[in-house]
């Protein structure tokens, strides 16, 4: 525990990695304040910029931006009733009419605030439930790794976007993606079209930035019509003692909230803010006020999606399973620079790790700053115009995705995903399925034919595993569960 | 913004209007997708058992995931002769010209410059996107390439592809 806290602290007397959070910070919050260039884009984005730094300044660069980003999609979701980000959207509920009515440095005080407790709380039951739950996972063999994955995609089927069954085709069609190349144990070349360059696989790394930044770019090309029209703000107010009163409950029910959803395989900040927002209703005493301009709906949002983003970094650094879409990008920069997420990354690199933990709770304390200080800076930015930003972000997608194997192939990969994306996106098809079904595939098929190995071909064994066992009912009901909460909440009305 | 809100904007429009044929184009891709899929597998090279052993020949697992995704996709048109929506697409030209501008980007690398084709790209998307300063989409499209490749190739040491430009920096 010493050794964690040193490795912790380690990040204070790291000038270097002190300005790269600080800078980060700041170009996160831009990230998230711009509508449509959310966190997971941004750390697409930023994932090449970070190839010659060391593993753990990259990771903190990354790790910083999903914080920052996560909290500053608040910014245009209370000052232009756009949310920066997806997981802003319930924060704009309240945070709008609020704003609208002339207290809009409340409403973002109060957002500011939130975030940063539900940040701070979650790295810290991070820095706790991530080495408790590595020493489980030492005793998962084959078996136990494929019920765990398969947990995974199964609660592709309960994220926010997309419903269930496209989710989950998403989720198998990233699964599928992963078996283009050589099969890892027989060498045999499948659905490579005699492209040399596939032999293996397909790189994550394009694949990320075309999914989600260029899918965003032609989304945000069907969008240009729209008029933004921003509530003026004077300064940022911190909450007052009754403020406090009033929301310090809501506070902490969504920090435990917020942290349990992250740590949910597949689930994200998006999940845990609307869940967040509609506690906070339904605890509150002043429901009527919801919807007008509750400061206890903006505290219950907030404080709920940037709780998810310690909790989505657990099953992700601990057992190679993203939590979001964002941490998916992140598993992608820990594989690219050999970290490899897993139990035994807390046992053979355990400073490297809680250094990035460190920079979590760094970042977390920089956005208070800069959320306090400047939010009204920031809340100009989403005023660049869009015939200027996204050419740019296309220049940096095209480059990015290139500068990772100096290759051309890997920007054609971007453009052919974008365009995939985009058409997902447009038929109702959320793209963040596939991206976790591409990192897990691997994963399911190594562990499967393991398994099989291990049990002579009789796959049914698997379930005879206690803890593979636990994590197939929890898959069924994963994949089960919103049909079956439908239902009931169908007979009850 | 992210998915769900256009999902829920199509959403609102897609349930005031009966079911057609042309709903079922993506269910019916999908499907064909499988089975082409499904066909390339059963292609696929065979492993000695040796090597296999109890595991499965390597063209199994694709096969089963495709039979998953058509079982899905089967829910889905059952979802959809049932009440369901699928979002009715319809794309502003600005969507397409973005489309067919990176067809221009990969000829443009391909056969002058990468960063030739960057600042055609640029240049022609601020205009097709509604930038009137026809001076500021020029400015962009030359300050944003120069500055990538600056940090690119100075900080990052990473080397671009030869092309008319480039070759006049490598020599």
């Amino acid at each position: 525990m010493t050794e964690a806290i040193v490795a912790m602290a380690s990040v204070m007397t790291d000038p270097y990695l002190l300005l790269l959070i600080f800078l980060t910070t700041i170009v996160g919050v831009i990230i998230g304040a711009l509508p449509g260039l959310g966190a997971t884009t941004g750390a697409a984005l930023l994932l090449p910029f970070t190839l010659t730094m060391e593993p753990v300044h990259a990771i903190a660069v990354l790790a910083t931006i999903y914080c920052a980003a996560t909290f500053a999609g608040s910014i245009t979701a209370i000052l232009i009733n756009t949310p920066g980000t997806s997981a802003a959207a319930a924060t704009c509920l309240d945070g709008y009419p609020l704003a609208q009515r002339g207290e809009a440095g409340r409403a973002l005080g109060i957002a500011v605030v939130s975030s940063t407790i539900g940040g701070l709380f979650s790295v810290i039951v991070l820095a706790i439930a991530a080495p408790m739950l590595a020493r489980v996972a030492y005793e998962f063999r084959p078996p136990e790794y494929f019920a765990l994955t398969l947990f995974g995609l199964s609660m592709l089927a309960s994220i926010s976007a997309g419903g269930a069954v496209k989710n989950l085709m998403g989720g198998l069609f990233g699964v599928w993606l992963a078996t283009i190349g050589a099969d890892k144990s027989t060498s045999i070349e499948r659905f490579m079209f005699g492209n040399d360059n596939l032999y293996e696989g397909l790189h994550f790394v394009p694949v990320m930035i075309g999914l989600f930044a260029m899918s965003e770019l032609l989304i945000q090309s069907t969008r240009l019509n729209q008029i933004v029209e921003t509530v003026a703000m004077k300064a940022v107010q911190l909450p007052t003692m009754a403020d406090y009163k009033k929301i310090w409950k809501t506070i902490l029910r969504s920090c435990g909230i917020g942290t349990f959803i992250g740590i949910l395989p597949a689930e994200g900040a998006t999940v845990a803010s609307m869940i967040g927002y509609s506690e906070a209703r339904r605890w509150s005493k002043n429901k009527e006020e919801f919807g007008k301009g509750a400061i206890e709906g903006i505290a219950g949002a907030e404080a709920a999606n940037n709780a998810a983003t310690g909790g989505a970094m657990v099953p992700t650094m601990v057992l190679g399973i993203p939590g979001s879409g964002t941490t998916a990008v992140i598993l992608v920069g820990l594989m690219v620079h050999g970290l490899r997420p897993g139990p035994y990354l807390f046992t053979q690199q355990v400073d490297k790790v809680y250094a990035i933990f460190g920079a979590m709770f760094v970042a977390n304390l920089m956005f208070l700053v800069l959320g306090l200080y400047a939010a009204k800076l920031f809340a100009r930015v989403s005023l660049v115009p869009t015939a200027v930003l996204w050419p740019i972000v296309f220049a940096l997608s095209v480059i990015g995705a290139y500068a990772l194997n100096q290759s051309l192939q890997d920007v054609w990969i971007v453009m052919i995903f974008g365009v995939l994306g985009y058409f997902m996106r447009r038929f109702g098809f959320a793209v963040a399925p596939v991206a976790i079904g591409l990192i897990l595939g691997e994963m399911v098929e190594t562990n499967l034919q393991n398994s099989l190995k291990i049990f002579d071909g009789q796959w049914w064994l698997i379930a005879t595993q206690p803890l593979a066992a636990f994590f197939l009912i929890l898959s069924f009901l994963g994949l089960c569960g919103p049909a079956l909460y439908g239902w009931i909440t169908k007979r009850r009305a | 913004m992210s998915s769900e809100f256009d999902t829920e904007q199509s959403e609102a429009a897609a349930r005031q209007r009966p079911l057609s044929p042309i709903d079922m184009l993506v269910p019916a891709l999908i499907f064909v997708f499988c089975g082409i899929v499904t066909y390339l597998a059963l292609h696929l090279d065979t492993a000695p058992p040796i090597v296999v052993g109890d595991a499965m020949q390597p063209r199994s697992f694709p096969m089963f995931l495709m039979a998953l995704i058509a079982l899905l996709n089967a829910v889905l048109v059952w979802q959809l002769t049932a009440g369901a929506y699928m979002p009715r697409v319809s794309q502003p030209p600005a969507t397409w010209i973005t489309m067919a501008l990176m067809i221009v980007f990969y000829t443009l690398t391909t056969y002058i410059d990468l960063f030739v084709a960057l600042i055609v790209v640029i240049f022609t998307m601020c205009l097709v996107w509604g930038e009137r300063r026809v001076w500021l989409a020029g400015l962009v499209s030359l300050i944003t390439p120069f500055s990538i490749f600056l940090l690119f190739d100075l900080v990052l040491r990473i080397r671009f592809p030869r092309g008319v430009l480039t070759n006049l920096y490598y020599g």
